[in-house]
């Protein structure tokens, strides 16, 4: 009778375990490509299990220009690290104030906050280009940065924000009466009962920062402050054939890092993710 | 507390919001002003403008390719909500008990979800690709075409094309929100049924989906209005051809105020878009839900 329990719970996991796996097909198919020799990825019919494998295309993509593409890995490096630290601290002080330290008005900035939630970006991006542009920041990383952390903090805010509230006041009337300042209730007692928030906020802002393509494309013109899917569109949209090799692999290079920090912090970013969800 | 103290803890509360409201009313607020008061002007390449009253909104509203843009967007829309919706739904309830197994296939469906839309764009192109694409190896191979078919050439197939592409990468985010919609459910209720005999599809249609309707139409609300902001994944699978019946309503702004620089024209689209969205999203509000996509 065991035997034939799973044998049939075999049977019921097979479909679902083929469906996860054909999720993961198409991602299989651009590594597999991305390995074999220019020869081999234009032929038809395709080669689905190359013989010989190489980094040929890894190297095409990092000479290509002269090198333009490690700039572009650099830049997307420098500002995704920025906007993760930006972000995180402000949001960090902003929650702390919205709950511990409120005055009339506060809610009404939360709120507001809140708000850029609900408009898309994509509508401003002519005011937030002739803003950068009288800032003198259009078309460098600071005002990439800038931008970015406008945009993607409410969300850290909102998420901060709920997990102070579920901190016990008595932590921190305790600790006033000790003579503790707002920064060290804050650093000593909110931020270390934070840190699966703070675990959600960090794949949420790299996923964001590192995977944003409109924003870089429009704001950012030179070498030296495009990113790395603005790099790889360039890539793409060569005059004649499309180099093939050269796509899949930085199509494979860029996806790399954000799968790993996903896959490292998947528990606290799914629960986190879904949380504002089912609320309901 | 005396009235110093209070003072100074105002101080306190306001100091600590001090970074994230500069950044708000620099790059939020100011905007949202900007982009009205540029939709009733006429910018110049030098920089300066002329009052130019509702002309700007009529002259978008009289273009054409305005029109296109939104009915492709709203057909986009149409086309992948329910590619994204039926199959996350059918895995949410598959998936919604916790073992290793589900929490396994869980993260690997969600997977898709982290890669950007530039790189699951050229993914999914290289296996369209109409000379060498594995897709239509695979097809020919099952006989279920003669000929190779050129997918993201055509304009029905490409909005097709590129919807399945879509579902693929973000279902798996619609999945997780239903699944834990799905364990709030209690388990006594699925008893009852079983008690009163009902069939698994009663059990879907009579009980799982009525229950789970706020976090379906909460979902449906984000989903849409990330349907309208569609821009990546078309510029880059077709660039908004054949004949720019792949347009999407993001593509046409950027094309007026970053390539044609009519900044005026492009600011009273921006408008209209800005509205359109405020519309759906205040669906989202009324519901009281809020989450990171």
């Amino acid at each position: 009778m065991n035997k034939r329990h799973s044998f049939y719970k075999l049977l019921i996991a097979l479909p679902a375990l083929l469906l996860s796996l054909l999720f993961l097909a198409p991602i299989a198919w651009s590594l597999i490509s991305s390995i074999k020799h220019t020869a081999d990825i234009l032929k038809y019919p395709p080669i689905l299990f190359p013989k010989n494998i190489t980094l040929e295309q890894y190297i095409k993509l990092f000479r290509a220009g002269d090198g333009v593409f490690l700039l572009f890995i650099r830049n997307t490096i420098i500002m995704t690290t920025f906007t993760i630290s930006l972000v995180l601290i402000i949001s960090v002080l902003a929650s702390y104030a919205f709950v511990s330290l409120p005055f009339k008005g506060s809610n009404f900035i939360f709120i507001l906050i809140l708000s850029i939630f609900m408009v898309p970006f994509q509508a401003l991006l002519i005011p937030l280009y002739s803003i950068l542009n009288k800032l003198r920041l259009l078309d460098t990383k600071v005002g990439m940065v800038l931008v970015y952390s406008t945009f993607f903090m409410p969300f850290c805010i909102f998420m901060f924000r709920n997990y102070f509230s579920g901190i016990p006041v008595s932590i921190r009337e305790s600790a006033r009466l000790d003579g503790a300042s707002e920064l060290t209730i804050l650093l000593k007692f909110y931020l270390p009962l934070s840190l699966p928030a703070v675990a959600t906020i960090v794949v949420y802002l790299f996923l964001e920062t590192w995977n944003d393509f409109v924003l870089s494309l429009i704001f950012s013109s030179s070498n030296n402050v495009k990113n790395i899917q603005v790099g790889i569109m360039n890539f793409g949209r060569q005059r004649f054939q499309s180099d093939w090799g050269i796509i899949n692999s930085g199509s494979i290079f860029s996806l790399l890092p954000t799968i790993i920090i996903f896959l490292m912090l998947q528990k606290y970013y799914i629960q986190g993710m879904t949380a504002g969800a089912s609320k309901e | 507390m005396t009235l110093g103290q209070l003072a100074s803890k105002n101080r306190m509360g306001l100091l600590f919001m001090l970074p994230s409201l500069s950044l708000l009313v620099v790059f939020f607020l100011f905007p949202l002003t900007q982009v009205l008061y540029m939709s009733f002007q006429d910018w110049n390449v030098m920089g300066s403008s002329t009052w130019e009253g509702i002309n700007n909104y009529i002259k978008a509203l009289g273009s054409g390719e305005f029109w296109l843009s939104l009915w492709n967007t709203f057909i986009y829309t149409v086309i992948v909500t329910p590619l994204i919706f039926v199959p996350a739904i059918l895995l949410a309830v598959m998936l919604k008990k916790t073992t290793f197994r589900t929490e396994v296939m869980r993260v690997v469906i969600f997977i898709p979800f982290t890669i950007s839309f530039v790189s699951a764009s050229y993914i999914w192109s290289w296996i369209y690709n109409d000379t060498y694409g594995i897709l239509n190896f695979l097809l020919s191979k099952i006989d279920l075409i003669s000929r190779p078919v050129n997918w993201l050439g055509e304009t029905w197939r490409a909005r097709v094309m590129i919807s399945i592409m879509v579902a693929w990468k973000t279902l798996g985010f619609s999945m997780l929100i239903f699944i834990s919609g799905l364990q709030s459910i209690s388990q006594e209720i699925y008893e009852a049924a079983d008690i009163d005999g009902a069939s698994r599809i009663q059990t879907l249609f009579l009980i799982t989906i009525p229950i789970l309707r706020p976090t379906i139409f909460l979902a449906l609300v984000i989903s849409i209005a990330g349907s309208f902001k569609a821009f990546d994944q078309f510029f880059i699978m077709t660039n908004g051809g054949p004949m720019r019946t792949t347009q999407t309503i993001v593509m046409y702004i950027n094309k007026i105020a970053f390539e044609n620089y009519d900044m005026g024209t492009g600011s009273a689209v921006s408008v209209l878009f800005l509205i359109l969205l405020l519309s759906i999203s205040y669906q989202q509000i009324r519901m009281g839900g809020y989450t990171g996509e």
